[in-house]
């Protein structure tokens, strides 16, 4: 296990302290002045914007262990936001009852998408495609175009247990990549994962319930997506259909950053965390760089390009050397 | 043209992959003409020959020489234009493309400007199928070609750009005996022609029947090369391993009174399998025999809970059982060791500890993983089976075919099975490990294990098998005692009505 941890999710590591190391230097302010990037502040707002992306990419990353692709994120997210924002705003329902009915959703898309797959045989591209559409039209239609208003029904300055919300997404991403980061390397069904991902059929005649393992490598990207629709309604305030579109890229994205490999078969979970800090980073610094808000997708562009080549590159010449 | 067009010469070849040493001064010469066959176990270097004939690979140090010139090509398309044609085991074929797209696959001809001449490349081919006695179109799909065609179509692409020299590794390997038949009278036709065969194969009755002379190649190193005239296979198989073979592990036949503790009653699979019947008693070996498409895998696959049975009945200890999955099968004590190791046992992204634990693991149940227990478990296999390997926590693709097929095996005994399935346990691996092989399953069945073994390799059933099924077409055609078991016999009853039909 520790040789795993030394292999892939300690370069993803040494990038994010470059990264900041970079943005450090690069932002350092005049004397007398607070530094805009290096300080506390900042990074809970780094932490906080990237949690929506890094809890979805921890079920992104699953998936596509397993040897699939999930591209119906992004809509799960839209539409958990409208579901919790309806039921606690316009039906009056308690916060957690709004939250649960939505997280529900959310794994049901999974399930959903996993049959397509399973069952009708789809490849997962076309299935996923095809619920992302489904899900983003759905919250589209139930909205007609208005958003549910969170923030006016939500205590001010609301703290749970002594802590600010402001610190639930970072608390629940940082919590759920410890839980499966444990699940995927300790316990049989991420081995069951990983073996579905590397060679299915050699799964099958293994004894392994392959269907199942996929079903629920769906279900779980489903659900944390939904998790992600709670935290992103929580802090923004707003249950709105168009919300979050275009994440399901960028959590594919993390994922891979992180090291999983589209093949399937290989991949990290914390990776993907680390993954979603990354962009997280780059987000929230570039557009403090004088210029450069119009180069920010190009950068983003660039670097995922750039850290994956250079995965491969560190690869091949650890192959070569054994 | 010169007279010698056509041979080749390798002068102290050298190449290293990173720490492998996958040739150590290498010399040998193969005359304009001839028929060559280069031999050797896996991991003996042939492969790294070819791939600097192909021009895949470059050599360190040392010379390789066509027609007395030094060879230094930097691609395949180099070598092709050279003159030298290779033919590939695997299927190297555009399925998407036809016969004629795929023998001028990136050496089309063109009319000036660009645009492909279909009617002169239709016309080629031809022209080139009708050389090679093939009666196929040459728009066929190359997806509706069957392997014994691809083969030969990778012969009508080295002859198109006119190569003096045909470089054939493992051609015969997915091949029925009829078409390796027509492949090797083409062969002996094109040698007849001048053409230089280098022939690679495992399988030594080919090479004796094709070659003039026989090279053998061991870790990388030259060993010799023998005259067919003067040697024979078994001083070959001792060149290759460079040892004796193992002594055969002995081990008594359980008496015809035990009660089986696998039986197959009347066992039917549309459009498989019809009635069939077979017992196995613990401690018995029982080895089943048939072609391709009689049915045999579909047997095993089957009593392994892969497929339901359309009709009949599986008992275990004399108890029906109905399998819905490979677990039930793996709980009620079977384990299946599959033909296709790469497609069916291995996972290449998972360390060998893991391949070798995981059937176990899946029939445990979805808990916290024991890593200890995992490792104890690993490490005792691979040191019962003789797993030649520094590093478990490596993944298994660097490992030999008989490695891999040892560690298949170990993933299959790791859960600890009182009936083993084994379908062609030696394909492909070399030929100590095939001995290895051997002992393990006769080493097994001695402490009781009934052992129930599918091969189409003669030789292999007879010797390891106490009663032999023949399988035919999904139905069993007899079952042969090993003592009344010969190799004709068998091939009688596996092919009785082919024979009277042609």
């Amino acid at each position: 296990m520790k040789s795993i941890w030394r292999a892939r999710e300690f370069s993803t590591v040494i990038i994010l302290l470059i990264e900041v190391a970079f943005f450090g230097w690069y932002l350092w302010p005049e004397a007398g002045r607070a530094h805009p990037f290096l300080n506390l502040g900042n990074f809970l707002l780094i932490f906080k914007y990237s949690s929506i992306y890094g809890i979805a990419a921890i079920g992104a990353a699953v998936v596509i262990i397993s040897g699939g692709i999930d591209l119906a994120p992004g809509a799960i997210i839209a539409l958990t936001t409208v579901i919790t924002g309806y039921l606690f705003v316009v039906a009056g329902w308690p916060l957690w009852a709004g939250a649960s009915v939505g997280l529900a959703a959310g794994a049901c898309s999974g399930f959903v998408s996993a049959q397509l797959i399973v069952r009708a045989r789809l490849p997962p591209f076309i299935a996923t495609l095809g619920i992302m559409g489904i899900l983003r039209g759905a919250a589209f239609i139930v909205t007609e175009a208005r958003f549910y208003d969170l923030s006016a029904k939500l205590p001010r300055d609301w703290h749970v247990l002594g802590v600010s919300i402001d610190w639930l997404g970072p608390i629940v991403m940082v919590g759920l990549a410890i839980v499966f980061q444990r699940l995927m390397t300790g316990y049989q069904w991420g081995r069951s994962v990983c073996a579905v991902g590397g060679n299915e059929t050699a799964a099958l005649f293994s004894g392994i319930p392959v269907n199942r393992i996929k079903t629920s490598a769906y279900v779980l990207s489903g659900a944390l997506a939904a998790t992600s629709g709670i935290v992103l309604a929580v802090v923004q305030g707003q249950g709105k259909a168009d919300l979050a579109s275009g994440y399901e890229l960028d959590i594919i994205a993390s994922a891979v950053v992180g090291g999983a490999s589209l093949v399937g078969g290989r991949g990290s979970v914390a990776g993907a965390v680390l993954g979603a800090l990354i962009f997280g980073v780059l987000r929230n610094a570039l557009p403090q760089i004088p210029g450069a808000t119009f180069y920010d997708r190009l950068i983003v562009g660039v670097v995922v390009i750039g850290i994956v080549v250079m995965d491969q590159v560190l690869t091949r010449r650890t192959n070569a050397g054994t | 043209m010169p007279v010698d067009a056509g041979a080749l010469e390798f002068i102290d070849v050298h190449k290293s992959f990173g720490a492998v040493r996958a040739l150590q001064g290498v010399s040998f010469t193969v005359s304009a003409g001839e028929a060559h066959a280069v031999v050797g176990e896996n991991g003996a270097g042939k492969s790294t020959l070819l791939k600097i004939l192909a021009g895949i690979a470059r050599p360190d140090r040392g010379e390789v020489r066509l027609n007395g010139a030094h060879f230094n090509h930097a691609s395949p398309r180099d070598a092709l234009a050279g003159g030298i044609g290779m033919v590939f085991q695997e299927r190297l074929a555009f399925p998407n493309l036809t016969v004629a797209g795929n023998i001028f696959a990136g050496r089309e001809v063109v009319f000036p400007g660009g645009r492909l001449n279909a009617r002169a490349m239709r016309a080629r081919t031809q022209a080139l199928l009708h050389e090679l006695r093939l009666s196929i179109d040459p728009d066929l799909p190359m997806e509706h070609a069957s392997a014994a065609v691809a083969q030969l179509v990778q012969v009508a692409r080295a002859l198109a750009f006119e190569c003096r020299v045909l470089v054939l590794d493992e051609p015969t390997t997915s091949l029925t005996d009829a078409e390796v038949d027509h492949l090797f009278r083409i062969l002996i036709d094109l040698k007849r022609r001048g053409v230089t065969l280098l022939f690679v194969s495992h399988r030594l009755p080919e090479v004796f029947r094709l070659c003039d002379r026989i090279t053998v190649l061991r870790d990388g190193r030259f060993v010799g090369t023998f005259d067919r005239a003067t040697t024979t296979p078994d001083a070959i198989v001792r060149a290759m391993v460079g040892r004796a073979p193992p002594a055969r592990i002995d081990r008594a036949r359980p008496p015809a009174s035990t009660a089986p503790v696998l039986s197959a009653q009347s066992l039917s699979r549309a459009p498989w399998l019809t009635n069939v019947s077979v017992d196995v008693r613990p401690g018995e070996i029982v080895g089943i025999f048939g072609l391709v498409g009689s049915g045999r895998t579909e047997l095993l696959e089957t009593l392994f809970g892969l497929a339901p049975p359309t009709g009949g009945r599986i008992l275990v200890d004399g108890r029906e059982i109905t399998f819905d999955s490979v677990r039930d099968a793996s709980r009620a004590g079977l384990a299946l060791v599959p033909e296709d190791r790469q497609r069916l046992g291995l996972h290449f992204n998972l360390s060998i500890r893991h391949n070798i634990a995981l059937a176990r693991a899946a029939r445990v149940g979805l808990g916290r993983i024991d890593t200890a227990e995992e490792s104890r478990t690993a490490q005792s296999m691979a040191t019962s089976l003789g797993i030649r390997v520094p590093d478990l926590s490596s993944t298994p693709d660097a490992l030999s075919g008989g490695n891999q097929q040892k560690v298949v095996l170990g993933k299959g005994l790791a859960t600890s099975p009182r009936i083993l399935l084994l379908d062609e346990p030696t394909k492909g691996v070399d030929v100590g490990a095939k001995f290895d092989i051997h002992n393990l399953i006769r080493e097994r069945a001695a402490t009781g294990m009934a052992c129930l073994v599918v091969s189409s390799d003669l030789p292999e059933i007879l010797a390891l098998a106490d009663r032999i099924v023949v399988m035919r077409e999904g139905h069993v055609r007899g079952i042969l005692d090993a003592a009344e078991a010969t190799e004709e016999r068998i091939m009688q009853l596996a092919t009785h009505e082919v024979a009277v039909t042609t």
